[in-house]
């Protein structure tokens, strides 16, 4: 019986069956057989469930879009409707079981999203260099800055550059100090002229910039904010510094001059 | 050659997906916004099928519009519809993402072995199937056609080459072919490559 053909093998290696003779050849021949072991280590790596084709879509949460707009500087933005009417909203349960997690990440916050707050849409530096990272697979945070530890001020626990945004001559650094106490502190270091109308306000924002957070009046130097103990810093980690009219109204203005990723 | 493409939902009105592919390859902001109403709940899809709905399926499905964005240059709308190209770099992140996970285990694992200065076994064991993917995605990546649309049949459609003669007009034998050169390839470049990555 001569050997199987190289094209029989591959067929084995994907799990195709062969015929009776090629089979019986195969089970008997160990030459044959380490040939299929050896590609069948390329099926084995690619070949897995998780990178088949596509399979059930699931709607991506509304606040998906704004970290890509922030990225790619994209002022174009899909319709909210056409994109949740693309999938069933509750996707169905996925067939694999996905690997447990390194490390546990912190649960995503039940009952309805936060108000989405529509920003000006405006190219980030900050999470555009968050993205390239991302994409050159370091997994790092944009602006990382050496930390200095201070004794008497406490422990640094984050830090971030402020970059201006378009247009802007703000710039900066922020720095989380936790106190002997166990309270954290928000340190801005603001470089930025006086406004030409009403003032800077400091924020603590989430990566899809839906949720916010205000810390308060921020000027040209130094500020302290105090964090509120249980705030999640992994889950607002984006410094933020926007520009607010006199106009008593406490939302954000959607005009942001400086924002850093802290790299806790 | 169509491999995996769907067609647009029913209700986004505008071009059709292979004007969108055009314009995205062009650079027009618009096709970003199109393709992500069109095919971002196909690409979180399938990031929820691998990481579970969460942060990571949500990272995921960023990256891949970002990089599909910023690495429009490497779309080619002659060589296949945009949705496809879009679930080969959700591969590419999917890999990447197994990838960061299996070095941030070992660097994890070798510090706690230094905390409890526990006698040096070596450092951890490399998960080497992990490295081996995203080796092998970048390989797909230089294949030509109709091999590469083969092969992604074989391996991501689970067709047999029976059912991929049949999809795609070719003769069984040229199919069979396909497949074993293909094979080989993806076979040295892990054997070559792999073994220095993994020595």
């Amino acid at each position: 019986m001569p050997h199987c053909t190289p094209e029989d093998l591959g067929l084995a290696a994907l799990g195709e069956p062969l015929a009776d003779d090629e089979a019986a050849h195969l089970a008997d021949c160990a030459a044959c057989r380490g040939e299929v072991a050896r590609l069948r280590r390329v099926v084995d790596a690619l070949a897995v469930p998780e990178l088949a084709a596509p399979g059930p879509a699931v709607a991506p949460p509304p606040g998906l879009w704004a970290g890509i707009a922030a990225a790619t500087g994209v002022a174009a933005a899909p319709r909210a409707d056409v994109v949740a009417a693309s999938a069933p909203a509750a996707g169905p349960v996925p067939d694999v079981v996905p690997e447990p997690l390194p490390a546990p990440l912190p649960a995503e916050p039940a009952g309805p999203m936060a108000p989405v707050v529509p920003l000006r849409s405006r190219r980030s530096r900050l999470l555009l260099a968050a993205a390239a990272a991302l994409v050159a697979g370091l997994g790092i945070g944009a602006g990382a800055v050496a930390l200095a530890t201070r004794g008497d001020d406490g422990v640094p626990v984050a830090a971030t550059v402020l970059d201006p945004l378009d247009g802007s001559d703000a710039s900066g650094r922020a720095e989380v100090v936790e106190r002997a106490d166990g309270t954290r502190v928000l340190q801005v270091e603001l470089s930025a002229g006086a406004p030409t109308e009403g003032y800077y306000e400091a924020w603590l924002l989430d990566e899809s910039v839906s949720g916010l957070i205000p810390l308060g009046v921020v000027r040209a130097g130094t500020e302290e904010f105090e964090l509120p103990a249980g705030l999640d810093l992994g889950e607002y980690p984006v410094v933020d510094v926007s520009v607010e009219p006199l106009d008593g109204d406490p939302a954000h203005s959607g005009v942001s001059v400086a924002r850093g990723l802290l790299d806790a | 050659m169509t491999t995996e493409a769907e067609p647009a939902p029913a209700g986004a009105a505008g071009p059709d997906d292979a004007e969108v592919g055009r314009r995205f390859a062009a650079g027009e902001e618009q096709a970003l916004a199109w393709a992500y109403e069109r095919w971002a709940a196909q690409v979180h899809g399938m990031a929820v099928r691998a990481f579970g709905p969460g942060p990571d399926a949500e990272d995921v499905t960023q990256q891949v519009f970002v990089s599909a964005w910023t690495g429009r240059a490497g779309y080619r709308p002659e060589q296949g519809p945009l949705p496809a190209w879009l679930t080969g770099v959700c591969r590419h992140k999917i890999a990447d993402t197994w990838a960061r996970r299996d070095r941030q285990r070992r660097a994890t694992e070798a510090a706690v072995a230094e905390l409890n200065a526990a006698p040096a076994g070596g450092p951890a064991p490399v998960d080497s199937t992990v490295a081996d993917r995203v080796l092998l995605l970048g390989e797909l990546d230089r294949l030509g056609q109709p091999q590469r649309g083969i092969i992604e049949l074989a391996f991501f459609a689970d067709l047999t080459h029976t059912q991929i003669a049949e999809r795609t007009g070719l003769p069984l034998g040229t199919v069979k072919s396909h497949i074993r050169r293909t094979l080989e390839r993806l076979r040295d470049r892990l054997e070559v490559d792999g073994a220095a990555l993994h020595a």
